[in-house]
């Protein structure tokens, strides 16, 4: 009798253990659809981009596609791994959103759809800027659709420059250090640089070394050449305005230049289109004090320039009928009239890539957008001439996703500045590192 | 063949100056036959087969991916013997930041015991504001490592944080975040995880005073000790054998700690702050060499075990203390 008891509570044990753990198999933290369900990855995590792109993913669903897509937010630190294992295991997602680099890691992996006649098939209806689709064509296919651009520009407060006497904002590196310099006084620094071993540092270096002439990194056959006197000659500079930005700057990434920015702790910054929505609250002042340019160029050698990328989406599902529900959606995100609120998920920050686009109601009726219309535009101007390492001038590097994703630039960065060493030194090592990454 | 008892038969008290010998005998002497222990290994076998599974089963394979040359983890890879180990041995990167993480677990050893034991022996009191902290000693505990690497970056920065805007109103200006800075990052970084784990040892070497009888102390008070002498003589004898094991404990895992460090520096400025285990996590998944990563694992386990074992040799208090 009490070995029954014994047994049925073994056996309702067992259950119910099974159910949990069947229950945490089909948990948020993977791929869970059913035969009809896309499964979206991105990794846009601010509150109001995840709600923006459900909204734009609920706007898709309701027109009763044959597949539903549902979306998952992933965290860029993870999804390196995280992409790894679910194609091993044969989970990953149905659509995967991407940068240029992220693009060269994933596809090793194996379950990369080229999606070329879908981008022919898009750039013929919407017209893509060239720079939108180069760093996803390689092999003769493309691997990825294109879906929003970003760009750096100089973000300057004009009350704080014409407190300092500076009329217009720097055209030329050397003019640039003389204003960071001219509008350091007491507890206000002249501009507020990133030089933390991160993402961001990497960014705003590179937009420097662009308009340094130091942008491509690589020989025309793809070996690394970093160790330039262009490259020396733009780590200096980085060098130099560090000493006009906040002493913290050695821990900082995204958000504290543009916290100090916006408080007035800073007058220059150089970053993302981030800056437009947030600058009024933020900061307390007009919309009319954000001033915009282009990157300082280097007086010598130099030439117009800023990161610029695109972000995209990769098609990777395991059978051709969910690819085609896939396509299905890329195409309806890209229609002029849905367009806009994948754009507006973080206005001025993601910027269209298509001409109609550029144009289309959806977008350009957005409050922030028309406020700051005048920057928008520049960063779309801005965008002409941007460039991202790796894929210069037609290039395509398989490696650079082993450069990026261990920051070497922002090492070479915290090596002159935390670390006292010379540029020439500091970018020596860079070099080095590069090469043992690519060889691996 | 028969083992010597070491217990008084039916009590398991220990008989003064014999010496257990671990071996289970009847009264009569004999050695029990195997099957009487059947039960007991029955009852431990799931326990061992799960550590097998979690720890046993990864191990064997951090062993055998360190003989291979696999770059992204779980990509395709080949067998290359010992040449991975070659490298690492040569690798100063990877030797820098065993000297780190030797720094980093001294530091947390002697901050956090510090601070530990003194909030103990606060706690420890009797009035009314000691017992009241006895609960709410414990916030920094509870709070999640990744909210207390915030609080710690928001306090410290230049453009938010109190402390900077508290040192600019006592006319220090220009006081930055010191995890910027790679002389003080170390130091704060060891501040601030000693700050997230002292309630731990404290609460531990709270409950191993109170244990101590009070007699104790008043002999020691009518023999005319004072408190000093109190505490060297009775106090931190007696604690010994509770500081051992939370010394041992709390060194190997301030060791292993990846996430303090990741989330406010990510081993930086200029590697300051790269420890063996960001070391590994860096080679792992942001320069994607899996086997580097692995093999560098091995060494290290092997240099930690050593380090447990001479630790537990030397510092292991004495039986008759």
């Amino acid at each position: 009798m009490r070995y029954g008891k014994v047994k049925r509570l073994t056996a309702a044990a067992v259950a119910a253990v099974a159910g949990l753990s069947v229950a945490a198999c089909g948990g948020s933290s993977g791929p869970a659809g059913d035969d009809k369900t896309l499964i979206l990855w991105h990794m846009e995590q601010p509150p109001n981009r995840v709600a923006e792109f459900q909204k734009l993913i609920d706007g898709y669903n309701s027109t009763n596609p044959e597949y539903k897509v549902q979306a998952q937010v992933q965290d860029w630190n993870q999804i390196y791994t995280k992409i790894s294992g679910a194609v091993q295991s044969k989970t990953q997602p149905d659509i995967l959103f991407t940068i240029p680099d992220f693009t060269t890691y994933v596809r090793p992996l194996g379950a990369v759809r080229p999606v070329t006649a879908l981008v022919e098939e898009l750039d013929k209806a919407h017209t893509f800027g060239e720079a939108a689709k180069a760093p996803y064509r390689d092999d003769d296919q493309y691997w990825a659709v294109p879906l929003y651009g970003m760009v750096q520009m100089l973000w300057y407060r004009k009350d704080l420059m014409a407190k300092a006497g500076i009329a217009e904002p720097p055209k030329t590196t050397a003019e640039l250090l003389a204003a960071a310099q001219r509008l350091t006084s007491g507890n206000q620094k002249g501009i507020a640089l990133p030089a933390g071993k991160n993402l961001a540092t990497d960014q705003v270096l590179y937009s420097l070394m662009l308009t340094g002439g130091a942008g491509n990194f690589f020989t025309p056959s793809g070996e690394v050449n970093f160790d330039t006197p262009e490259t020396v000659r733009a780590i200096t500079l980085y060098r130099d305005l560090l000493k006009q930005s906040p002493s913290d700057s050695g821990n900082y990434s995204w958000g504290e230049p543009q916290a100090a920015f916006n408080s007035g702790a800073a007058a220059m910054a150089i970053e993302k289109g981030q800056y437009l929505a947030p600058f009024e609250q933020e900061s307390g002042r007009p919309a009319s004090d954000l001033g915009c340019a282009p990157i300082p160029v280097a007086e010598t050698g130099g030439k117009p320039g800023s990161i610029y990328y695109s972000n995209a989406a990769m098609v990777m599902s395991g059978d051709d009928a969910k690819a085609a529900g896939a396509e299905a959606f890329l195409k309806y995100v890209l229609q002029p009239e849905n367009y806009g609120t994948l754009l507006n998920a973080e206005p001025g920050l993601f910027l269209p890539l298509t001409a109609d686009g550029a144009t289309a109601e959806s977008w350009t009726s957005n409050q922030v957008v028309q406020k700051y219309r005048g920057c928008v535009d520049a960063m779309l101007e801005q965008s002409k001439t941007g460039g991202l390492f790796g894929f210069l001038d037609g290039q395509y590097v398989d490696s650079i996703g082993k450069i990026s994703g261990q920051n070497v630039l922002a090492q070479v960065v915290q090596r002159v500045y935390s670390g006292d060493e010379s540029p020439e030194a500091a970018v020596k090592w860079g070099d080095e590192q590069m090469r043992t990454a690519v060889a691996k | 063949m028969t083992s010597r008892s070491a217990a008084a038969p039916g009590t398991g008290e220990v008989v003064p100056g014999t010496r257990p010998t671990g071996r289970p005998a009847t009264a009569s002497g004999r050695r029990r036959p195997w099957r009487t222990h059947l039960l007991g290994y029955g009852l431990v076998a799931p326990l061992v087969l799960v550590m097998l599974g979690v720890i046993g089963y990864p191990l064997l394979n951090t062993v055998l991916l360190s003989l291979q040359n696999q770059g992204v983890v779980g990509s395709a890879s080949t067998f290359v013997g010992l040449d991975n180990y070659t490298r690492a041995f040569g690798d100063g990167a990877f030797w820098a930041s065993i000297g780190r993480s030797a720094i980093w677990l001294l530091g947390n050893l002697v901050v956090q015991t510090i601070i530990a034991f003194g909030t103990a022996l606060l706690i420890g009191r009797n009035g009314r504001w000691a017992r009241a902290s006895r609960t709410w000693v414990l916030i920094p505990w509870v709070i999640p490592t990744v909210a207390v690497a915030v609080i710690w970056q928001w306090l410290s920065n230049s453009n938010y944080g109190i402390v900077p805007k508290l040192g600019a109103a006592v006319g220090v200006d220009g006081l930055g975040s010191p995890f910027g800075d790679s002389a003080l990052a170390m130091p704060a970084l060891i501040l601030m995880n000693s700050w997230h784990w002292f309630p731990l040892g404290a609460v531990v070497i709270f409950g191993a005073l109170r244990t101590i009888p009070g007699e104790i102390y008043e002999a020691a008070r009518v023999d005319g000790a004072d408190s000093w002498r109190i505490f060297w003589r009775i106090t931190f004898p007696l604690l010994q054998p509770v500081l051992f094991a939370l010394g041992l404990v709390g060194s190997l895992w301030s060791f292993n700690i990846v996430d303090s460090i990741y989330l406010v520096t990510k081993g930086g400025p200029a590697d300051a702050t790269t420890t063996a285990p960001v070391f590994i996590y860096g080679k792992a998944f942001n320069q994607f060499q899996a086997s580097d990563a692995a093999t560098v694992s091995v060494i290290t386990i092997i240099l930690l075990a050593a380090v447990a074992f001479f630790y537990i040799r030397v510092a292991k208090p004495k039986e008759d203390a």
